[in-house]
C-alpha cells in the first residue's frame, strides 16, 4: 500500500478507505494521523521550520506541528515530500535529510541524515529506499552532480549507493522494480532497476517533468514548459514513450491536484510583471479546460478531497508567517479558509 | 581552571608603579557626535571599557551592555542590530565619520567588525536622518579611532587565548611629537569555533561538535595625524579587514556555505581651524567583497564632503555641509551606479543657561530621486543643577529615512526600480537624574514612540522573489539605565543595570488580513535586560554581569515563540604585572558562566561556558 501526496492513488485510497471502514477485518487499527488529510508545510528558507498539521475534516479539528508533538523536537528541516508506505511515512527534507516515522503515530522510527545533499522525493522497492536528491549547489548555483541515492532499509541508515541521473531530479514512481525518475531540468525520465541500482533507460519527454501518477497500471507523467502542459503516458512492458497529450496551459508550476471525474486542477502563475496565479481545471480524457477557474495570488500547493468533493488550495502568504487553506467545492465557490504552518505545499488525503 | 588560579595567584604580588613621563595631551582633532544631538539618548564606551571586549566582536558589546537587540545567525556568524525595534538596516554605521553600510545590503555585519580595531564606540538611538543621513532610523553606531600627538612612541602585543580553538592576536606601535602622530594595529582573530551543542535536527538530539563554522579574521589599521600648522590639522585612517568563515549551517541542514569578506576603508580629513570655527574637508572610500561558495559581490562608495561649523557666541552656533558620494556595484547578478548629493545644516541655540536647542535639515537627492526632506529638533533642558544633583530632561523629534538598496532595486531577477524609501518619524523623552556624594548615582529613563513607513520587505511572486513597499510599523518603548559607584574599604565599585521594553507592531501588512498586523515583529523581544558589577582595589579588578532577553516570535504572525534566555559572565584582571620596563596586563574571562543552552534564532546553535585568557604585553 503506498500512497503519496497529490497522487491519483487517491481513487485507490478511496477504495480502501471503505474498505477498512465496512470490514472489520482484524487488519492493524489506523492510527490516528492514518486518517483525515495530513498538510504538508515546507518551512521557510534558512529557519528549516518545516512541519506536518492534521486535519480532521469530519470535526474540522486541526492539529498543528505533528512532528514536534510526537517527538518533542523540531523537525528541523525544509520539507519537500511525504511518502506513506505500507506504514511507514518518509519526511522528504530538502535541507539533507528523511525522517522515518510511523504514518499512525508520527513516532520517529529512523532516519537518513548523512550522504544527501538536496533530497526531493522518495520511492520503495523491496526493502530500499531510493532519493532523488539534486545534489550539491556549484559556485553558480547549477546542480550538475544530481543523483538518486539508495539505501538498504526501510528505517533509514546510510546511502549506499549515488545513481547519477539528469539535473534536479524531482518526483519518483516504483512501478515493480523499475523506478521512474522525473529529470525535470533536462526534460527527461530516467529508469532505473532497483535490482541493478542503474539507470536501464533514459526517455526524453516534452516539458518539464514534474509528477508521475497512475492510471489502471499505467504510469503518466505531469510537465510543463512556458506555454504548455503535458500528459504522457508509457508502455509498461517495454518501458517507451506511450501517448502525449498538450494542453495550452501556460505559466504552470507543476503542482497538479487530481479530482473527480477526471478533472485536473492546476497552479500557475505568470510571473514577473503581472503576478497573477490561478488554478487552470483540465481533463485529458474529457474537454474540460477553464483556464481561469480560480485566481488570485500566492498559491502554493494545492489538493484535492475526493471524498468530500472539495479542492484545497493553500497560499503561502509570502512566507512571513503561517499560510492559509481555502477550500472551494466543485463550482469554485469558496467554503472555508483557516490558518495552517509556514510555506504549506502539500496535501496527503487518506 | 588552572588558568584562574594562576590569575588569582598574583592577586598577592605587589605592585609596582611604573614610571611614566607625563605629556600634555593633545588629541587629534575628531567633531563630537553629541555637538547637534540635543534631545538624543547616546551611549559612549571609551578605550578603557571596550577592554573586557578586546577579542570580541562589536555585536557581542551591543548585545551584552545596551538597549539593542543584536540578530546572531550563530556564534561568530552574520550578526545584524535591531535599535528600538527596527531591522538590521535601519541602522546607519560610521567609522570615523564615514558611513560604511554596505550599499547592496544596506546593512553591516557586526560580526566582523572586532572590538580591538577601534578606540570608542557610540550609540545614537531615535530618527536621526538630518544628523547622520541615510539609514538612521532606529539608531546609529559610530566607531572611531582615536589619535593623541606628543606621546612618543608606544608599542603592545595583545594575546588571547580561549575555548573552541580561539587564538586571537594584536599587535599595536605607535609613535607620536607635538607635530604628527601615527599608529598601526595589526591583527589577526582566528577560532575554529567547535563548540559543543545539542543537535535538535537529528534523531535523538545528540550532543555534537560545530564541524563547520571556524573562521578567521586578519587587518591591518593606520591612523595618522598631522598638525600642519597652528591653524589646520591632517587627519588620515586606513582599516583593511578580511575575515575567511565556514557558515555554520542551520541545525538540520548540512550546507558546508564559505564566506570571505573583504573591506578596505580609508579616510583623509583637513580640518582648518579659526577663531571659533572648524572648516573640514572630508574624502574617503569604502570598498566591500564578499565571495559566497565562490560567487563575487563587490561594491566600492566614494566619498568627498565638506561642512563649515562655527560658534558665533554663546548663544549660537551652526553647522553647514554637503556630501557627494558615488556607488559603483558589481554583484552576480548585475552592475550599476549610483549617485548621491546631500546637503545639511546644524544649529544650536542656547537660550538663557538651562535650555539648549537645535535645529537640523538634511536633503540628500539620490540619481534622480528626493529622499524624505528630514528635519529634526531637539531640546537640553537642566531642570536644576546643584553641586550635590542635577536632572537633565532632553525632547527630540525627528525624521529618518533609508534609500532603497541596490539589491532591493537592481536585483536580477526580483529588483524593483520603482521602490520608494523608507521613512520613519520618531520622538523621544528623557530624564537624566545625577547624584554626586560618597556613593554616586545616575538614573536615566527614555520613552520613545516611531512610525516607519514603507517598510519594504520581500514576497515571493511566484518563483520569483520582489521587494515593496508593503509595511507600516509603529514602536514605542522605554529604556533605563541606572549606574551607581562609590568606594567601600579598599574596594572601588561600580554598579550598572538597565531595562528595556519595546514593543513594535505592525499596522499593515499584505493586504487587511494580513495575521501579523497588530503583532510585534518577528525577532523582536519585548523585554531586555542587563547588569553588571565591577570591583577593583587597586591594580586587581572583577565584574559579573548579565544579560537577559525576552521571548521573540519566529514570524511576523507569532505563531512560535523563542523562550527567553539569560547569560553571565565573569572577568578577572590585573593590571600591574611587569618585567623591567614591560608591564604585563593579565586577564580572564568566563562567557555564559552557568553554560546555559539558548538560541538566538531559532536553530542557530549557540555557545555554551567558554573561557579566555588575555595578555598584553606594553612598551
Amino acid at each position: 500500500m503506498r500512497f503519496k501526496f497529490n497522487q491519483l492513488v487517491g481513487a485507490l485510497a478511496l477504495s480502501l478507505f471503505f474498505f477498512s471502514c465496512e470490514n472489520s477485518e482484524p487488519e492493524q487499527p489506523l492510527g490516528a494521523y492514518e486518517q483525515g488529510i495530513l498538510i504538508m508545510n515546507e518551512g521557510n528558507f534558512g529557519t528549516n521550520d518545516g512541519e506536518v498539521y492534521h486535519l480532521d475534516p469530519s470535526t474540522l479539528t486541526l492539529k498543528p506541528n505533528v512532528f514536534e508533538t510526537e517527538n518533542l523536537r523540531p523537525f528541523a528541516g525544509l520539507l519537500e515530500d511525504m511518502v506513506s508506505v505500507n506504514g511507514t511515512m518518509y519526511l522528504v527534507a530538502n535541507t539533507g535529510k528523511v525522517e522515518v516515522v510511523d504514518a499512525g503515530t508520527f513516532k520517529s522510527l529512523g532516519a537518513v541524515s548523512g550522504g544527501l545533499d538536496q533530497p526531493r522525493s522518495l520511492e520503495v522497492v523491496g526493502s530500499k529506499l531510493f532519493i532523488s536528491d539534486y545534489g550539491p549547489y556549484d559556485a553558480s548555483y547549477a546542480t550538475p552532480d544530481s543523483y538518486v541515492a539508495v539505501v538498504d532499509g526501510l528505517n533509514g541508515g546510510m546511502v549506499t549507493k549515488k545513481i547519477e541521473v539528469s539535473n534536479k531530479p524531482e518526483d519518483l514512481i516504483a512501478f515493480g522494480k523499475y523506478i521512474f525518475v522525473a529529470g525535470s531540468e533536462e526534460g527527461k525520465v530516467e529508469i532505473i532497476d532497483a535490482e541493478k541500482e542503474e539507470v536501464i533507460k533514459v526517455l526524453e519527454v516534452d516539458g518539464h517533468p514534474a509528477q508521475f501518477f497512475e492510471i489502471d497500471g499505467t504510469v503518466w507523467l505531469y510537465s510543463t514548459d512556458a506555454e504548455e502542459v503535458y500528459f504522457q503516458s508509457f508502455h509498461m512492458d517495454n518501458l517507451t514513450k506511450a501517448t502525449t497529450n498538450a494542453l495550452p496551459v501556460a505559466n504552470a508550476t507543476g503542482r497538479i491536484a487530481f479530482g473527480n471525474d477526471n478533472l485536473y486542477y492546476l497552479i500557475t502563475s505568470t510571473g514577473w510583471p503581472d503576478f497573477e496565479d490561478g488554478v487552470s481545471r483540465v481533463s485529458v480524457v474529457g474537454t474540460e479546460l477553464d483556464l481561469d477557474w480560480i485566481t488570485g495570488s500566492g498559491f502554493y500547493g494545492i489538493g484535492y478531497d475526493k471524498v468530500r468533493n472539495e479542492l484545497y488550495l493553500a497560499n503561502s502568504n509570502g512566507f512571513q508567517g503561517n499560510g492559509t487553506v481555502t477550500v472551494y467545492g466543485t463550482d469554485g465557490t469558496e467554503k472555508r479558509d483557516f490558518e495552517v504552518g509556514r510555506g504549506p505545499s502539500g496535501f496527503l488525503f487518506y | 581552571m588552572i588558568l584562574l588560579l594562576w590569575v588569582v595567584s598574583f592577586l598577592g604580588s605587589a605592585p609596582i608603579v611604573q614610571d611614566t613621563v607625563v605629556l600634555s595631551e593633545v588629541e587629534v582633532y575628531a567633531p563630537k557626535i553629541e555637538r547637534f544631538a540635543q534631545g538624543q539618548k547616546i551611549q559612549v564606551w571609551d578605550k578603557k571599557s571596550l577592554e573586557n571586549f578586546e577579542g570580541r566582536a562589536l555585536s557581542d558589546l551591543l548585545q551584552e551592555q545596551s538597549p539593542v537587540f543584536v540578530r546572531q545567525y550563530g556564534a561568530g556568524m552574520l550578526a545584524s542590530p535591531s535599535f528600538r525595534g527596527t531591522s538590521a538596516g535601519h541602522t546607519a554605521l560610521f567609522w570615523n565619520g564615514l558611513p560604511i553600510n554596505s550599499p547592496s545590503l544596506g546593512q553591516s555585519d557586526l560580526s566582523i567588525l572586532p572590538v580591538l580595531a577601534m578606540d570608542q564606540v557610540s550609540l545614537q538611538f531615535g530618527n536621526a536622518g538630518a544628523l547622520f543621513g541615510n539609514e538612521a532610523i532606529g539608531g546609529s553606531i559610530h566607531l572611531e579611532n582615536q589619535l593623541q600627538f606628543a606621546k612618543g612612541f608606544q608599542a603592545s602585543l595583545f594575546q588571547q587565548v580561549g575555548s573552541f580553538g580561539a587564538f586571537k592576536t594584536r599587535a599595536m606601535g605607535s609613535y607620536s611629537t607635538k607635530k604628527i602622530s601615527s599608529t598601526t594595529k595589526i591583527y589577526r582573530e582566528f577560532s575554529k569555533n567547535d563548540f559543543p551543542y545539542q543537535d535538535l535536527g537529528q534523531i535523538g538530539t545528540p550532543e555534537v561538535k560545530e564541524d563547520h563554522a571556524a573562521f578567521e579574521q586578519l587587518g591591518l589599521v593606520q591612523d595618522f595625524g598631522w598638525n600642519i600648522n597652528s591653524g589646520s590639522q591632517l587627519k588620515a585612517a586606513f582599516w583593511l579587514n578580511k575575515s575567511d568563515r565556514e557558515i555554520q549551517p542551520v541545525m538540520g541542514s548540512n550546507t558546508n556555505d564559505q564566506q570571505e569578506d573583504q573591506s578596505l576603508r580609508a579616510v583623509l580629513d583637513y580640518y582648518r581651524f579659526g577663531s571659533g570655527s572648524v572648516w573640514n574637508v572630508k574624502t574617503g572610500l569604502v570598498k566591500d567583497q564578499l565571495i559566497f561558495n565562490g560567487s563575487t559581490s563587490r561594491t566600492g562608495q566614494y566619498f568627498l564632503a565638506s561642512d563649515y561649523d562655527k560658534t558665533f557666541s554663546g548663544k549660537l552656533a551652526m553647522k553647514v555641509g554637503m556630501r557627494f558620494t558615488q556607488i559603483q556595484a558589481d554583484l552576480s547578478s548585475y552592475s550599476t551606479s549610483d549617485q548621491r548629493v546631500e546637503i545639511y545644516q546644524s544649529t544650536k541655540f542656547n537660550l538663557g543657561k538651562n535650555y539648549t536647542l537645535s535645529l537640523n535639515l538634511r536633503e540628500l537627492v539620490y540619481q534622480d530621486q528626493f529622499a524624505p526632506f528630514s528635519p529634526s529638533i531637539g531640546l537640553d533642558w537642566e531642570i536644576w543643577n546643584h553641586q550635590r544633583s542635577d536632572l537633565l530632561l532632553q525632547s527630540s523629534f525627528g525624521r529618518g529615512f533609508k534609500v532603497p538598496t541596490l539589491n532591493d532595486r537592481f536585483w536580477v531577477p526580483g529588483g524593483n526600480p520603482e521602490l520608494l524609501p523608507e521613512e520613519s518619524w520618531s520622538g523621544e523623552l528623557g530624564l537624566t537624574w545625577k547624584v554626586k556624594g560618597n556613593v554616586n548615582w545616575s538614573n536615566q529613563l527614555t520613552y520613545y514612540r516611531m512610525s516607519v513607513d514603507n517598510w519594504i520587505i520581500w514576497l515571493p511572486q511566484g518563483s520569483v522573489w520582489t521587494p515593496d513597499n508593503i509595511k507600516h510599523v509603529s514602536n514605542q518603548g522605554i529604556e533605563y539605565q541606572g549606574e551607581s559607584s562609590g568606594k567601600t574599604g579598599e574596594w572601588d565599585w561600580v554598579l550598572d543595570w538597565s531595562y528595556t521594553w519595546s514593543r513594535a507592531v505592525t499596522t499593515s501588512g499584505i493586504g487587511e488580513s494580513d495575521p501579523a498586523i497588530g503583532k510585534q515583529l518577528p525577532y523582536t523581544p519585548q523585554h531586555q535586560a542587563n547588569a553588571k558589577i565591577a570591583v577593583s582595589r587597586r591594580e586587581f579588578s572583577s565584574y559579573l554581569s548579565t544579560f537577559f532577553v525576552g521571548k521573540r516570535s519566529v514570524t511576523a504572525d507569532n505563531p512560535r515563540m523563542m523562550p527567553s534566555y539569560q547569560l553571565f559572565n565573569l572577568g578577572f584582571s590585573y593590571r600591574q604585572l611587569t618585567w623591567g620596563k614591560l608591564s604585563i596586563p593579565v586577564s580572564f574571562q568566563i562567557n555564559n558562566l552557568f553554560n546555559t543552552d539558548y538560541q538566538v534564532l531559532y536553530l542557530r546553535a549557540m555557545p555554551g561556558r567558554s573561557f579566555q585568557f588575555n595578555l598584553s604585553i606594553n612598551l
